[in-house]
């Protein structure tokens, strides 16, 4: 089922944090709301939900207007960030608690069923009888997310849902989730503050900064184009080097420090002077590409299976390199490295991508 | 040969070393008692002894005693009073032996002279008394009345001649004795024939001081207006903390629970009231709110309800408004308490279940009820004991009554022990009574604690020192 947020409006004590904000989910895509914490990514999840109330526009489930209606009447499922299972029920409880709460009790067979059939999907069926206390992180996930998703809802909500994991939990239920989000098919929006849980788990990322949303696309397109300066920040990890400077003679750009590069081809035809900042990613330094820069090195971490490097090429001035492991090269060397200056984003004034 | 002096030798080492190993052993076995620890506790551990472990231990003791205001606190007197008497006669003793005790005899003696002279008895006849019948016994009124008479300055009158006869009366009847030899001795004298056995049993009973005996126990046993008691209380107990203590703390704190903050604030400091204003206030307000003239029967009055003390007027009545007086002061005991535990449960878990599509009864029957289990279980041990034991509020507003009928048993120890209508106060028995609650309360207390796993709430600490 389609989702649309139309002008969506949300205050609280007469401060709007999210003005006019309009979001469409098509139907069965999994879309993540990704933001910096209090960019009101979850007061947008919960207004879906029907936890808060919307003080302006709409929100359209299909065609159906929900704005006005309370969370019960929805037919949303949420996966909380501490799972909100109920301690004093076991699993098998929890999971049938949405079905034997509407108007039509379903008779006990058919809600045993039901909640054999979820538990299955998600690979809980020893643990039906358990308490929640009775299990591991992994697990509660597990069951709340069953219990979200057993009556089949139109939309299931997702906040924050691996926060609370251990590293090798989070890549495991990472997968688990998009599985089940894919095998049922049900339109889902994912709030989280971790880029690598949006981009790998979602078909579209919707970056949100106070109350806004800067830019909606596939996670690729995000990254490779973000629209401004926050964008380009928000996503990549190592994060991307801004270099704050303006435009030179020769199609060069310049930065205060006397540190120069060439520019990428499209934005050459820049006027002189005007201020520019160019943003280069870890992974276009030290490979290949028109422009050099040499420094020396001041802090070498390795991964594993790749090295991070810092480079200091100016005063005030240091450049981010991944490179695949390597160690050869070590503190207080100095390096001469390309820069991929065709792959460099650059902004105006304003942070704005030009 | 080196082999086996190696072996000794290292023997040796193992037997030399083994002390301080298991000294070491024992240390981390015990726990450790510093002096300090000890200096530390030591102002609660004499408070404890002063103001909980003394009135238990002197309460267990006087329990076993028939101390009362007749008795007294201190030694008694032996008095082998008419109504003692009697009671020997209805236990059995005999006929003649009563007769005989009761018997006076009278005796001229340099004594009942001078009694018979400070009485105002003439001078004239006195000499002639003292000339003529000093010495001599007699063993019936009739017998000495005839012997004055014959006297030279005999008084004409036979009032006057009665009146100067009992001043030689001697009896052991009412006579106050210090000890039980003087009274043995007495009576020996009086009922020379009564066997020995049967005289010290006398002599026993005539004992007026406190003395050690189980019969409190047998009588609260054996009297029907102790069932009653318990009775009274069970009701008072479970009415109070389930109308109140937990029902209408409860539903206050769920129905707060759900109000927008500045109100249920508000609400909740107002349902606190009861349990800030002092007790004499308290209880005076409900007189005011129930007597005759007070503000319900007058508004009953006005809707042409019956209209009457509430407090004191009926039995029904009565007990709605004791068990009302106690409820409110314990309703915002349970309102705090279960405030707090719903206010306990994560709001994501709230939003789970509207979003799972409870409706607000649902979520209170199944989500928040089910987890008031533990509050409810504690307010209901807590106060159950405080309400076992407290008369306070009882005895300034109904005072158990009409007749005995919201008497519970702390009032009834109380009044017997200390505030007896009658006047005789029954500290024994009051005593019997009070160590009945104690007991049944330190049962509850043990099964409470149980319940509550109070090992493991007192057990090691978490953090190492």
């Amino acid at each position: 089922m389609q989702l649309e947020l139309e002008n969506f409006t949300k205050c609280f004590d007469g401060t709007p944090v999210i003005e006019n904000l309009n979001l469409t989910v098509g139907d069965g895509e999994m879309l993540a709301l990704l933001g910096p914490s209090g960019c009101g990514k979850s007061t947008t999840l919960f207004a879906i939900a029907g936890i808060y109330r919307a003080d302006g526009g709409r929100i359209l489930f299909g065609d159906r207007d929900m704005s006005d209606l309370p969370s019960q009447r929805r037919n949303v499922g949420v996966v909380f960030q501490n799972y909100a299972l109920y301690p004093h029920m076991t699993v098998a409880e929890n999971i049938a608690f949405p079905l034997t709460v509407g108007k039509k009790r379903p008779p006990a067979a058919e809600v045993d069923r039901k909640v054999r059939e979820i538990a299955e999907l998600i690979h809980i069926e020893e643990l039906l009888a358990r308490r929640p206390a009775q299990l591991s992180g992994g697990q509660q996930q597990r069951v709340a997310l069953a219990r979200a998703i057993v009556r089949r809802p139109d939309v299931l909500l997702f906040d924050e849902p691996l926060a609370n994991l251990d590293a090798k939990l989070r890549l495991e239920m990472r997968s688990e989730i998009r599985r089940i989000q894919l095998e049922t098919g049900i339109t889902a929006i994912l709030v989280t503050h971790d880029q690598v849980e949006a981009m790998s788990m979602c078909d579209r990322v919707a970056i949100m900064d106070k109350g806004k949303i800067l830019q909606t696309a596939s996670p690729t397109q995000m990254y490779r184009a973000p629209v401004n300066k926050f964008v380009a920040g928000f996503l990549g990890n190592p994060p991307i080097v801004f270099m704050d400077g303006v435009v030179a003679a020769d199609g060069m750009f310049q930065m205060g420090q006397g540190f120069t590069l060439p520019l990428p081809a499209h934005v050459r035809g820049l006027p002189l002077g005007q201020v520019i900042t160019l943003g280069l990613r870890p992974e276009h330094f030290g490979g290949a590409g028109a422009g050099m820069a040499s420094g020396r090195v001041s802090f070498v971490e390795p991964q594993g299976r790749e090295t991070l490097f810092d480079v200091d090429v100016a005063p005030g001035v240091t450049l981010r390199s991944i490179q695949p492991m390597r160690e050869d090269v070590r503190l207080g060397d100095t390096v001469n490295w390309a820069v991929d200056v065709e792959n460099m984003l650059a902004f105006d004034a304003n942070g704005d991508r030009l | 040969m080196s082999l086996s002096a190696d072996l000794s030798g290292t023997k040796g080492a193992v037997h030399a070393h083994r002390p301080t190993g298991t000294a070491m052993a024992q240390d981390r076995g015990r726990p450790r008692v510093s002096r300090l620890g000890l200096i530390l506790v030591a102002p609660a551990l004499f408070l404890l002894s002063c103001f909980f472990l003394a009135p238990v231990v002197l309460t267990g003791v006087f329990a076993f005693t028939n101390m009362s205001t007749s008795t007294g606190i201190g030694a008694g007197e032996y008095v082998i009073s008419p109504n003692l008497l009697d009671d020997l006669a209805d236990a059995g003793l005999s006929e003649e032996v009563v007769t005989a005790i009761s018997a006076e005899t009278y005796e001229i003696t340099p004594d009942g002279i001078e009694a018979a002279r400070a009485g105002g008895v003439s001078a004239d006849f006195l000499r002639d008394i003292e000339g003529l019948l000093l010495g001599d016994g007699f063993d019936t009124a009739r017998g000495i009345e005839t012997a004055l008479r014959g006297l030279p300055s005999a008084p004409r009158s036979p009032r006057s001649l009665k009146l100067t006869a009992e001043f030689f009366g001697h009896s052991v009847l009412n006579q106050r004795f210090d000890s039980a030899q003087e009274l043995t001795e007495a009576l020996s004298l009086a009922v020379p024939d009564v066997d020995a056995g049967i005289r010290s049993e006398i002599v026993g009973a005539s004992y007026t001081g406190a003395i050690y005996t189980t019969e409190n126990f047998t009588y609260l046993a054996t009297q029907p207006s102790t069932m009653r008691l318990v009775a009274n209380t069970v009701i008072y107990v479970g009415a109070t903390l389930s109308i109140f203590n937990v029902g209408l703390g409860l539903f206050l704190a769920i129905t707060l629970f759900y109000m927008p903050k500045r109100v249920s604030s508000f609400y909740s400091t107002l349902w606190l009231l009861p349990r800030i204003t002092p007790l004499v206030l308290y209880t005076i307000m409900w007189k005011w709110f129930t007597w005759e003239d007070g503000f319900l029967p007058l508004l009953a009055e006005q809707l042409g309800l019956p209209a009457f003390n509430y407090m004191k007027g009926s039995v029904i009545t009565a007990w709605m408004t004791m068990i009302s007086v106690n409820g409110f002061v314990g309703a915002s005991f349970g309102l705090i308490l279960f405030s707090g535990a719903i206010r306990a449960i994560p709001t994501q878990q709230l939003w789970a279940s509207e979003v799972d599509g409870a409706t607000r009864w649902q979520q209170i029957r199944r989500i928040i009820l089910p987890q008031m289990r533990w509050p409810i279980l504690f307010v209901v041990s807590y106060q159950t004991l405080s309400l076992l034991s407290s008369y306070e509020s009882i005895w300034l507003t109904t005072n158990g009554g009409p007749g005995k009928t919201t008497t519970v048993w702390a009032l009834e120890a109380f009044k017997t022990a200390l505030s007896s209508y009658t006047g005789n106060l029954e500290y024994g028995l009051g005593a019997a009574m009070a160590l009945v609650l104690v007991v049944v309360g330190l049962a509850l207390s043990i099964i409470y604690l149980m319940a509550f796993k109070f090992g493991e709430l007192v057990g090691r600490p978490r953090i190492e020192f």
